[in-house]
């Protein structure tokens, strides 16, 4: 066991990993990853009618019923980047090696055509973009 | 009008000039016993189709195909057509074929008033800008001020921007008629087009077939020459499956070679605005248009930009081995378990004819290979559930009546968004939660550098690497459409490349069985990072002296007149 990993970090990723195998019938070989550590959560099963409040998508019952499965069974899928030994490998934020240094000007430009942009507003009242109030006790 | 063709499968397949699968490449389809049956077809077909050189009953046996963009420059400067007479014939196709492909959302009011401009412009005697007159569809997700442009979705149904993506102002500017928008899978999020809000386009090849997405509807209006070329965009293959399901060249620019500004975006760390056109000379031109640095897009490179198509001889100057010294590394994952056979045969006869042009072909191995599907899907959905918070009804797309601002959010996205991205944008809110990012998202990421070096290093020893786009043929409709994970599965050939970041260029090399007249295949090539030119060169290469086939699908010559 690497240092830093507590008896039960090493315990839940064990489970962890056995679980993960089992749910997507990957043949591949679980290895402990030495310095990584699964911190808070306990992996629950999406929770699809809560990701939906954090989406703001108001699903009905029939469709949270529908994706449920759908959802589960390709996060699990997902599961597959677990077993893989990604110690000492940086993330890369993006495709490319090369950063632009490249910086605009930080002035302000007036954009040309802001009536086709009010035009397109659902409900307009000058100056404002009108929205209903907000009702709720959140 | 003359009546309509004797439509014997026989004379279906002369007229194709396909080669059955099992004949090798190197034989030629005896053509001659039948011509009469051939000359009494192709009598009909020519006065459907007479002005188009491309469709004259002589090209139709072994005529590689030629630029449409240099035929109607010429055309225009030697007073031979009008601009208008062009834009006539198109639009006459366009209107003819849609009824049964459905490429376009939207088309053009104003393509002929354009036409007449390019006329008036060319009787000044005044420079000609290299695309003008030519006709180019537009996908769905790149803005164009005053067109539609939807995103394939209904929460931006009627929605138009007031701005035009850079890539189509550069279009513009070069002469182009933009002669509408073509269909795609909501957001870019499908490999089908029926994840589209609004319809879904059949493949000119066999019209109970998919074109492929997420960029079908470009795709299917290049091969069934509805417009000479259009654009796409490619987040995980959705310029190469489309290209490789109907028969055209795609390609897939470096990331950051052309500006993402005005392309709606779906996953900004993979997202690049692609091209499709009848032949490699055609997509070159279109990227040396619109490719360049652009200050409204950070991620867009300063790379300079060579001329792309100055590449590309004609094959009078071809050496008897062009390709000699080339090293093109053949990707082993991609040619095995899971690949339809006679995509694989296609592919493998695609080698041996790189090689009889001098190259010399290896198989390579790349490492973590089948670990780019699901990290792709992380990625992508992760960023996706950031990229679509903005559809909320509030400044722009449809907005439900309700009475408070949260219900505003939830029902206007409810009822705009469709099952595919909502899903997505529900996965990507999960891989993205506290606890959770580092299990998915930076694994993802972490995948990537893995991804990034295994073609880097295979790159270094091979001047390309070569693969299928996909693993199989077009699918049927309704084929996919309740099985998320089979569809992503169509996807292992192409996100590894979005997730290095490198071009990749789609150039049809065969056929396998199905439809009336077979379902083409693409050969995928790729390059390192803007190597463009060199793909570019090799494509043309091989698409000028691929012998014995013509990819120009059935439906051009079974449409009613």
């Amino acid at each position: 066991m690497a240092t830093g990993m507590t008896m039960s970090d090493a315990t839940l990723l064990r489970r962890l990993s056995t679980l993960l195998v089992a749910r997507s019938g990957c043949p591949r070989r679980m290895r402990l990853f030495s310095s990584y550590i699964v911190r808070g959560a306990t992996f629950e099963p999406p929770d699809v009618s809560h990701l939906a409040d954090s989406a703001r998508i108001s699903l009905a019952p029939g469709e949270v019923e529908d994706f449920g499965p759908k959802i589960r069974q390709v996060i699990d899928w997902f599961g597959q980047l677990q077993a893989v030994d990604l110690e000492s490998v940086e993330p890369s934020v993006r495709a490319d090696a090369e950063v632009s240094m490249y910086k605009r000007e930080d002035t302000p430009e007036t954009f040309e055509n802001r009536e086709a942009i009010i035009r397109v507003a659902p409900s307009y009242d000058d100056p404002y973009i009108k929205v209903p109030k907000v009702l709720s006790k959140e | 009008m003359p009546p309509p063709p004797v439509r014997s499968p026989s004379s279906l397949l002369l007229c194709h000039c396909r080669l059955p699968f099992h004949i090798s490449p190197q034989t030629r389809l005896p053509l001659s016993h039948n011509s009469s049956v051939r000359r009494r077809f192709h009598c009909s077909a020519v006065s459907a189709l007479s002005s188009d050189p491309q469709i004259a009953p002589t090209d139709l046996t072994t005529t590689p195909p030629s630029s449409h963009i240099l035929s109607i420059r010429e055309s225009l400067l030697s007073r031979r057509r009008t601009a208008a007479d062009v834009a006539g014939e198109y639009l006459d196709r366009l209107r003819r074929t849609e009824p049964h492909i459905r490429s376009f959302l939207h088309v053009s009011e104003t393509t002929m008033r354009e036409a007449e401009e390019v006329d008036r412009l060319v009787a000044s005697g005044k420079d000609l800008g290299p695309l003008a007159g030519v006709l180019v569809g537009v996908k769905d997700n790149i803005c164009t001020a005053g067109m539609p442009s939807t995103g394939g979705s209904r929460i931006l149904e009627g929605y138009r921007p007031p701005f035009d993506a850079t890539a189509v102002r550069k279009l513009k500017e070069a002469g182009a008629i933009i002669i509408g928008k073509t269909n795609m899978d909501e957001f870019g999020m499908g490999s089908t087009t029926e994840g589209s809000g609004f319809q879904v386009t059949a493949n000119p090849w066999d019209i109970s077939r998919v074109p492929g997405g997420s960029s079908g509807g470009s795709a299917s209006a290049v091969s069934a020459k509805q417009c000479v070329v259009s654009l796409g965009s490619d987040t995980g293959g959705s310029v190469r499956q489309p290209a490789s399901f109907c028969g055209v060249v795609g390609l897939k620019p470096t990331y950051g070679r052309v500006s993402r500004f005005g392309l709606m975006a779906y996953a900004s760390s993979l997202d690049v605005i692609g091209c499709f056109g009848a032949s490699v000379i055609d997509s070159a031109i279109v990227l040396n248009v619109v490719s360049g640095h652009d200050r409204f897009d950070s991620t867009s490179s300063t790379h300079e930009v060579p001329d792309y198509a100055s590449f590309l001889m004609s094959t009078d100057h071809f050496e008897s081995t062009p390709l000699k010294g080339l090293k093109v590394g053949m990707i082993r994952e991609t040619i095995g378990d899971g690949v339809d056979v006679g995509v694989i045969s296609s592919i493998k006869a695609a080698a041996l004819h790189l090689e009889e042009l001098g190259a010399t072909i290896t198989e390579v191995s790349l490492p973590s290979f089948s670990l780019g599907l699901p990290a792709y899907y992380v990625l992508a959905s992760s960023e996706a559930s950031s990229n679509l918070s903005r559809y909320d009804g509030v400044r722009y797309g449809n907005r439900a009546t309700v009475d408070e601002l949260n219900s505003l959010y939830g029902d206007s996205r409810a009822d705009g968004l469709g099952p595919e991205v909502k899903m997505r944008i529900l996965m990507g809110t999960y891989a993205l939660s506290a606890g959770y990012y580092d299990a998915y998202y930076k694994r993802a990421q972490q995948v990537r550098t893995l991804i990034r070096k295994s073609f880097k290093d295979a790159l270094e020893k091979m001047d390309i690497l070569v693969s299928p786009a996909v693993p199989s043929p077009a699918y049927k409709i309704g084929e996919k459409v309740n099985d998320p994970l089979a569809m992503y599965a169509g996807d292992i050939m192409t996100v590894n490349v979005n997730l290095a970041g490198l071009p990749a260029l789609v150039v049809p090399c065969g056929f396998v069985e199905g439809g009336s007249a077979g379902l083409p295949v693409g050969l995928q090539m790729i390059g390192s990072s803007f190597s463009e030119e060199k793909l570019l060169r090799i494509g043309h290469i091989f698409e000028q002296t691929l012998p014995n086939y013509r990819f120009v699908p059935p439906l051009l010559f079974l449409e009613l007149v």
